[in-house]
Protein backbone atom coordinates (compact mmCIF):
# COMPACT_ATOMS: atom_id res chain seq x y z
CA UNK A 1 0.00 0.00 0.00
CA UNK A 2 2.59 2.66 0.56
CA UNK A 3 3.94 2.38 -3.34
CA UNK A 4 -0.07 3.11 -3.77
CA UNK A 5 -0.21 6.31 -1.52
CA UNK A 6 2.93 7.83 -2.90
CA UNK A 7 1.29 7.92 -6.26
CA UNK A 8 -1.81 9.64 -5.04
CA UNK A 9 0.94 12.07 -2.96
CA UNK A 10 2.54 12.46 -6.18
CA UNK A 11 -0.25 12.90 -8.77
CA UNK A 12 -1.75 15.23 -6.15
CA UNK A 13 1.09 17.63 -6.42
CA UNK A 14 -1.10 18.22 -10.18
CA UNK A 15 -3.68 20.60 -7.65
CA UNK A 16 -0.70 22.57 -7.86
CA UNK A 17 1.15 22.13 -10.98
CA UNK A 18 -0.40 25.87 -12.82
CA UNK A 19 -0.60 25.21 -16.99
CA UNK A 20 2.11 26.65 -18.77
CA UNK A 21 0.06 28.59 -21.23
CA UNK A 22 -1.92 30.40 -18.99
CA UNK A 23 1.62 31.18 -16.61
CA UNK A 24 3.16 32.53 -20.26
CA UNK A 25 0.39 34.76 -20.50
CA UNK A 26 0.26 36.16 -17.42
CA UNK A 27 -3.08 34.98 -15.88
CA UNK A 28 -4.03 35.86 -12.42
CA UNK A 29 -4.60 32.54 -10.44
CA UNK A 30 -4.48 30.69 -13.38
CA UNK A 31 -5.92 26.81 -13.46
CA UNK A 32 -4.11 24.21 -12.49
CA UNK A 33 -3.17 20.97 -14.64
CA UNK A 34 -5.46 18.66 -12.36
CA UNK A 35 -8.14 21.42 -12.90
CA UNK A 36 -7.97 20.95 -16.77
CA UNK A 37 -8.51 17.63 -16.08
CA UNK A 38 -11.38 17.49 -13.90
CA UNK A 39 -13.48 19.19 -16.73
CA UNK A 40 -11.84 17.58 -19.26
CA UNK A 41 -13.05 14.37 -18.30
CA UNK A 42 -16.71 15.80 -16.96
CA UNK A 43 -16.50 17.24 -20.86
CA UNK A 44 -15.68 13.53 -22.26
CA UNK A 45 -18.50 11.87 -20.58
CA UNK A 46 -21.23 14.27 -21.80
CA UNK A 47 -19.80 14.74 -24.95
CA UNK A 48 -19.04 11.46 -25.68
CA UNK A 49 -22.20 10.29 -25.19
CA UNK A 50 -23.28 11.78 -28.10
CA UNK A 51 -21.24 9.36 -30.14
CA UNK A 52 -22.83 5.99 -31.35
CA UNK A 53 -20.11 3.50 -30.26
CA UNK A 54 -17.54 5.51 -28.17
CA UNK A 55 -16.85 3.41 -25.07
CA UNK A 56 -17.17 5.76 -22.13
CA UNK A 57 -15.16 3.79 -19.50
CA UNK A 58 -12.09 3.68 -21.35
CA UNK A 59 -12.50 7.89 -22.67
CA UNK A 60 -12.82 8.99 -18.78
CA UNK A 61 -10.04 6.68 -18.17
CA UNK A 62 -8.08 7.87 -20.75
CA UNK A 63 -8.75 11.36 -19.83
CA UNK A 64 -8.21 11.05 -16.09
CA UNK A 65 -4.37 9.82 -16.74
CA UNK A 66 -3.98 11.90 -19.83
CA UNK A 67 -1.96 14.68 -18.20
CA UNK A 68 -0.55 12.89 -15.15
CA UNK A 69 3.18 12.29 -16.70
CA UNK A 70 3.12 16.02 -16.14
CA UNK A 71 4.06 15.09 -12.34
CA UNK A 72 7.73 14.63 -13.46
CA UNK A 73 7.63 16.15 -17.28
CA UNK A 74 6.02 19.58 -16.34
CA UNK A 75 3.43 21.08 -18.63
CA UNK A 76 5.11 22.33 -21.41
CA UNK A 77 3.47 24.66 -24.76
CA UNK A 78 4.79 24.24 -28.44
CA UNK A 79 5.99 27.71 -27.69
CA UNK A 80 8.46 26.51 -25.06
CA UNK A 81 11.17 25.99 -27.93
CA UNK A 82 11.29 29.78 -29.37
CA UNK A 83 10.58 31.30 -26.31
CA UNK A 84 11.95 34.79 -26.69
CA UNK A 85 13.90 36.26 -23.45
CA UNK A 86 11.67 39.54 -23.26
CA UNK A 87 7.89 39.98 -21.65
CA UNK A 88 7.10 42.20 -24.97
CA UNK A 89 8.22 39.58 -27.34
CA UNK A 90 6.79 36.59 -25.47
CA UNK A 91 3.33 38.77 -25.73
CA UNK A 92 3.62 39.38 -29.60
CA UNK A 93 5.18 35.18 -29.89
CA UNK A 94 1.86 34.27 -28.48
CA UNK A 95 -0.99 35.92 -30.16
CA UNK A 96 -0.54 33.75 -33.38
CA UNK A 97 -0.22 30.10 -33.38
CA UNK A 98 3.68 28.83 -33.56
CA UNK A 99 4.46 27.44 -37.50
CA UNK A 100 7.52 24.83 -37.43
CA UNK A 101 9.25 23.37 -40.48
CA UNK A 102 8.29 19.70 -40.51
CA UNK A 103 11.44 17.83 -39.47
CA UNK A 104 10.94 20.69 -36.46
CA UNK A 105 7.34 19.46 -35.73
CA UNK A 106 9.03 15.56 -35.99
CA UNK A 107 11.62 16.52 -33.69
CA UNK A 108 9.67 17.84 -31.19
CA UNK A 109 6.89 15.72 -31.00
CA UNK A 110 9.15 13.27 -30.50
CA UNK A 111 11.20 14.62 -28.04
CA UNK A 112 7.79 15.33 -25.84
CA UNK A 113 6.54 11.60 -26.57
CA UNK A 114 9.55 10.21 -24.96
CA UNK A 115 10.17 12.68 -21.87
CA UNK A 116 6.22 12.22 -21.11
CA UNK A 117 6.53 8.36 -21.41
CA UNK A 118 9.19 7.88 -19.15
CA UNK A 119 7.33 10.08 -16.73
CA UNK A 120 4.45 8.08 -16.68
CA UNK A 121 6.75 4.60 -16.52
CA UNK A 122 8.26 6.48 -13.46
CA UNK A 123 5.22 7.69 -11.78
CA UNK A 124 3.08 4.54 -12.16
CA UNK A 125 6.29 1.73 -10.92
CA UNK A 126 4.79 1.36 -7.81
CA UNK A 127 1.11 0.56 -9.00
CA UNK A 128 0.38 -2.84 -9.67
CA UNK A 129 1.64 -4.38 -13.21
CA UNK A 130 -1.66 -4.61 -15.15
CA UNK A 131 -2.78 -0.88 -13.60
CA UNK A 132 0.32 0.58 -14.72
CA UNK A 133 0.36 -1.57 -17.64
CA UNK A 134 -3.57 -0.24 -18.47
CA UNK A 135 -2.53 3.53 -17.62
CA UNK A 136 0.26 3.33 -19.97
CA UNK A 137 -1.57 2.09 -23.02
CA UNK A 138 -4.72 4.04 -22.89
CA UNK A 139 -1.99 7.02 -22.62
CA UNK A 140 -0.65 5.90 -25.97
CA UNK A 141 -3.56 5.48 -27.57
CA UNK A 142 -4.50 9.41 -26.48
CA UNK A 143 -0.70 10.20 -27.70
CA UNK A 144 -1.41 8.63 -31.36
CA UNK A 145 -5.44 8.65 -31.99
CA UNK A 146 -5.07 4.70 -32.06
CA UNK A 147 -8.47 4.28 -31.71
CA UNK A 148 -11.70 6.04 -31.97
CA UNK A 149 -11.92 6.62 -27.98
CA UNK A 150 -8.36 8.32 -28.48
CA UNK A 151 -8.85 10.10 -31.63
CA UNK A 152 -12.09 11.57 -29.52
CA UNK A 153 -10.15 12.50 -26.62
CA UNK A 154 -7.20 14.31 -28.51
CA UNK A 155 -9.50 16.56 -29.77
CA UNK A 156 -11.41 16.99 -26.38
CA UNK A 157 -8.36 17.85 -24.32
CA UNK A 158 -7.77 20.04 -26.96
CA UNK A 159 -11.82 21.38 -26.63
CA UNK A 160 -11.16 21.85 -23.00
CA UNK A 161 -8.39 24.14 -23.64
CA UNK A 162 -10.61 26.18 -26.17
CA UNK A 163 -13.42 26.91 -23.50
CA UNK A 164 -11.02 28.40 -21.19
CA UNK A 165 -9.14 30.24 -23.35
CA UNK A 166 -12.03 31.50 -24.09
CA UNK A 167 -13.56 32.30 -20.70
CA UNK A 168 -10.45 34.09 -19.70
CA UNK A 169 -10.97 36.09 -22.87
CA UNK A 170 -14.45 37.26 -21.58
CA UNK A 171 -12.91 37.79 -18.40
CA UNK A 172 -9.30 40.01 -18.85
CA UNK A 173 -10.64 40.68 -22.37
CA UNK A 174 -6.18 41.86 -23.34
CA UNK A 175 -6.18 37.77 -24.44
CA UNK A 176 -6.02 37.27 -27.88
CA UNK A 177 -7.97 34.33 -29.55
CA UNK A 178 -5.98 33.56 -32.91
CA UNK A 179 -4.00 31.13 -31.73
CA UNK A 180 -6.71 29.25 -30.30
CA UNK A 181 -9.20 29.32 -33.31
CA UNK A 182 -6.10 28.74 -35.75
CA UNK A 183 -5.60 25.24 -33.59
CA UNK A 184 -8.79 24.40 -33.44
CA UNK A 185 -9.85 24.57 -37.23
CA UNK A 186 -7.24 22.89 -37.99
CA UNK A 187 -7.60 20.54 -35.61
CA UNK A 188 -11.10 19.13 -34.76
CA UNK A 189 -12.59 16.95 -37.41
CA UNK A 190 -15.22 15.29 -35.30
CA UNK A 191 -18.59 16.33 -35.97
CA UNK A 192 -19.70 16.40 -32.11
CA UNK A 193 -16.76 18.91 -31.02
CA UNK A 194 -17.70 20.56 -33.86
CA UNK A 195 -20.89 21.86 -33.28
CA UNK A 196 -19.89 22.54 -29.57
CA UNK A 197 -16.99 24.49 -30.94
CA UNK A 198 -19.98 26.58 -32.80
CA UNK A 199 -21.91 27.06 -29.08
CA UNK A 200 -19.07 28.09 -27.57
CA UNK A 201 -18.74 30.84 -30.36
CA UNK A 202 -22.17 32.01 -30.20
CA UNK A 203 -22.08 32.11 -26.47
CA UNK A 204 -19.31 34.44 -26.20
CA UNK A 205 -19.39 36.36 -28.99
CA UNK A 206 -22.77 37.18 -29.68
CA UNK A 207 -24.73 37.30 -26.65
CA UNK B 1 -20.10 2.49 -38.97
CA UNK B 2 -23.01 5.32 -39.91
CA UNK B 3 -22.22 4.89 -43.37
CA UNK B 4 -19.25 6.74 -42.71
CA UNK B 5 -16.21 6.14 -45.87
CA UNK B 6 -12.90 5.96 -44.33
CA UNK B 7 -9.91 7.94 -46.46
CA UNK B 8 -6.60 6.04 -45.69
CA UNK B 9 -3.41 5.57 -47.21
CA UNK B 10 -2.09 2.15 -48.56
CA UNK B 11 0.46 1.96 -46.23
CA UNK B 12 -2.07 2.46 -43.02
CA UNK B 13 -4.27 0.14 -44.33
CA UNK B 14 -2.16 -2.42 -44.61
CA UNK B 15 -1.01 -1.71 -40.81
CA UNK B 16 -4.52 -1.73 -39.78
CA UNK B 17 -5.58 -5.19 -41.67
CA UNK B 18 -2.43 -6.59 -40.14
CA UNK B 19 -3.70 -5.54 -36.39
CA UNK B 20 -7.09 -6.59 -36.84
CA UNK B 21 -5.68 -10.21 -37.93
CA UNK B 22 -4.00 -10.34 -35.36
CA UNK B 23 -6.79 -9.30 -32.84
CA UNK B 24 -9.15 -11.60 -34.35
CA UNK B 25 -6.20 -14.68 -33.67
CA UNK B 26 -6.01 -13.26 -30.14
CA UNK B 27 -9.73 -13.43 -29.61
CA UNK B 28 -10.25 -16.80 -30.96
CA UNK B 29 -7.30 -18.04 -28.51
CA UNK B 30 -8.80 -16.40 -25.71
CA UNK B 31 -11.77 -18.28 -26.70
CA UNK B 32 -10.71 -21.07 -26.45
CA UNK B 33 -9.00 -20.81 -23.01
CA UNK B 34 -5.33 -20.57 -24.68
CA UNK B 35 -2.49 -18.42 -23.51
CA UNK B 36 -3.10 -15.26 -26.18
CA UNK B 37 0.06 -14.70 -28.52
CA UNK B 38 2.44 -11.77 -27.16
CA UNK B 39 2.56 -9.81 -30.00
CA UNK B 40 2.16 -6.79 -28.35
CA UNK B 41 4.73 -7.56 -25.67
CA UNK B 42 6.79 -4.33 -26.13
CA UNK B 43 5.54 -1.04 -26.84
CA UNK B 44 9.14 -0.68 -28.21
CA UNK B 45 8.85 -2.80 -30.87
CA UNK B 46 5.16 -1.88 -31.93
CA UNK B 47 5.15 2.13 -31.27
CA UNK B 48 1.59 2.33 -31.74
CA UNK B 49 1.27 -0.46 -28.66
CA UNK B 50 -2.23 -0.87 -27.29
CA UNK B 51 -2.69 -4.44 -25.22
CA UNK B 52 -5.95 -5.18 -25.16
CA UNK B 53 -5.25 -8.88 -23.90
CA UNK B 54 -6.53 -8.25 -20.36
CA UNK B 55 -9.97 -6.52 -21.21
CA UNK B 56 -11.80 -8.54 -23.82
CA UNK B 57 -14.46 -5.66 -23.82
CA UNK B 58 -11.66 -3.48 -25.43
CA UNK B 59 -10.57 -6.28 -27.49
CA UNK B 60 -14.24 -6.61 -29.11
CA UNK B 61 -14.38 -3.32 -29.58
CA UNK B 62 -11.05 -2.52 -31.50
CA UNK B 63 -11.49 -5.62 -33.55
CA UNK B 64 -15.28 -4.05 -34.58
CA UNK B 65 -13.56 -0.59 -34.88
CA UNK B 66 -11.32 -2.15 -37.79
CA UNK B 67 -13.79 -4.11 -39.28
CA UNK B 68 -16.02 -0.93 -39.84
CA UNK B 69 -12.30 0.53 -41.09
CA UNK B 70 -11.50 -2.22 -43.60
CA UNK B 71 -14.86 -2.94 -44.97
CA UNK B 72 -15.71 0.84 -45.41
CA UNK B 73 -12.45 2.92 -47.13
CA UNK B 74 -10.96 4.45 -49.60
CA UNK B 75 -7.59 4.27 -50.69
CA UNK B 76 -6.38 7.63 -50.89
CA UNK B 77 -4.51 7.99 -54.46
CA UNK B 78 -2.34 10.40 -56.59
CA UNK B 79 -4.79 12.38 -58.81
CA UNK B 80 -4.18 12.51 -62.78
CA UNK B 81 -1.43 14.81 -63.70
CA UNK B 82 -4.23 17.35 -64.88
CA UNK B 83 -5.46 17.45 -61.61
CA UNK B 84 -2.30 17.67 -59.54
CA UNK B 85 -2.38 21.09 -59.68
CA UNK B 86 -5.69 20.84 -57.35
CA UNK B 87 -5.39 20.23 -53.53
CA UNK B 88 -7.57 17.38 -52.84
CA UNK B 89 -6.68 14.14 -50.46
CA UNK B 90 -3.27 13.10 -49.83
CA UNK B 91 -1.93 17.04 -51.06
CA UNK B 92 1.56 17.95 -49.50
CA UNK B 93 0.52 21.91 -49.29
CA UNK B 94 2.84 24.71 -48.75
CA UNK B 95 0.95 27.81 -47.57
CA UNK B 96 1.62 31.23 -46.11
CA UNK B 97 -0.44 31.38 -42.91
CA UNK B 98 -1.41 35.72 -42.03
CA UNK B 99 2.64 35.99 -43.51
CA UNK B 100 4.06 32.70 -41.80
CA UNK B 101 5.14 29.89 -43.13
CA UNK B 102 4.22 26.25 -42.76
CA UNK B 103 3.14 22.67 -44.69
CA UNK B 104 -0.18 20.61 -44.10
CA UNK B 105 -0.70 17.38 -45.67
CA UNK B 106 -4.39 17.05 -46.36
CA UNK B 107 -5.48 13.07 -44.94
CA UNK B 108 -8.31 11.22 -43.75
CA UNK B 109 -9.44 11.42 -39.76
CA UNK B 110 -7.99 8.44 -39.11
CA UNK B 111 -4.34 9.59 -40.18
CA UNK B 112 -4.67 13.00 -38.69
CA UNK B 113 -1.72 14.31 -36.42
CA UNK B 114 -2.16 18.57 -36.21
CA UNK B 115 1.26 18.41 -34.08
CA UNK B 116 2.94 17.01 -37.46
CA UNK B 117 0.94 18.93 -40.06
CA UNK B 118 -1.42 16.15 -41.14
CA UNK B 119 -4.79 17.89 -40.93
CA UNK B 120 -7.75 15.98 -41.75
CA UNK B 121 -10.07 16.64 -44.75
CA UNK B 122 -13.09 16.89 -42.04
CA UNK B 123 -11.40 19.62 -40.15
CA UNK B 124 -12.59 23.26 -40.82
CA UNK B 125 -9.33 23.99 -42.57
CA UNK B 126 -8.45 20.72 -44.51
CA UNK B 127 -12.02 21.06 -46.08
CA UNK B 128 -11.44 25.15 -46.84
CA UNK B 129 -8.44 24.05 -48.88
CA UNK B 130 -10.16 20.98 -51.01
CA UNK B 131 -10.28 22.02 -54.33
CA UNK B 132 -7.68 25.39 -54.58
CA UNK B 133 -4.99 25.93 -56.75
CA UNK B 134 -1.26 27.26 -56.10
CA UNK B 135 -1.91 31.36 -55.75
CA UNK B 136 -5.28 30.88 -54.02
CA UNK B 137 -6.68 32.59 -51.23
CA UNK B 138 -8.54 30.45 -48.45
CA UNK B 139 -10.11 32.59 -45.22
CA UNK B 140 -11.87 30.79 -42.79
CA UNK B 141 -13.32 33.62 -40.85
CA UNK B 142 -15.66 32.47 -38.05
CA UNK B 143 -15.14 34.79 -35.24
CA UNK B 144 -11.50 35.11 -36.33
CA UNK B 145 -10.18 35.50 -39.71
CA UNK B 146 -7.17 33.35 -40.88
CA UNK B 147 -6.12 33.63 -44.57
CA UNK B 148 -4.37 30.69 -45.91
CA UNK B 149 -2.11 31.25 -48.98
CA UNK B 150 -1.59 28.27 -51.39
CA UNK B 151 2.25 28.30 -52.30
CA UNK B 152 2.67 24.80 -53.51
CA UNK B 153 0.88 21.39 -53.95
CA UNK B 154 2.94 17.98 -54.92
CA UNK B 155 1.71 14.74 -54.15
CA UNK B 156 4.19 12.23 -52.35
CA UNK B 157 1.56 9.19 -52.72
CA UNK B 158 3.53 6.23 -52.70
Amino acid sequence: MDKILTFFTEIGKLKELKRRGWVLREIKNPESVADHIFRATLMAWVLGRKKRGLNIEKVMKMALIHDICEVYAGDTTPYDSILPKSKKEIRKLLRTWPRFSDSKKKRLSEKKFKKEKTALEKLTRGLPKELAREMMDLWIDYENGKTKEGRFFKQMDRLENFLQATEYWKKYKNLSQKSWWDQARESFDDPVLLEFMEKIDKQFHKN
Amino acid sequence: MDGKIYYITKEKLHELKKEYEELLEIERKKSLGETAPKIFESEDLNPEFVSFQEDIGFLRSRIDELKGIVEHHELIKSPTKDKQGIVSLGAKVKIDVDGQKDEFVIVGTLEANPALGKISNESPVGKALLGHKIGDEVSVSSPIKTTYKIKNIKYEIG
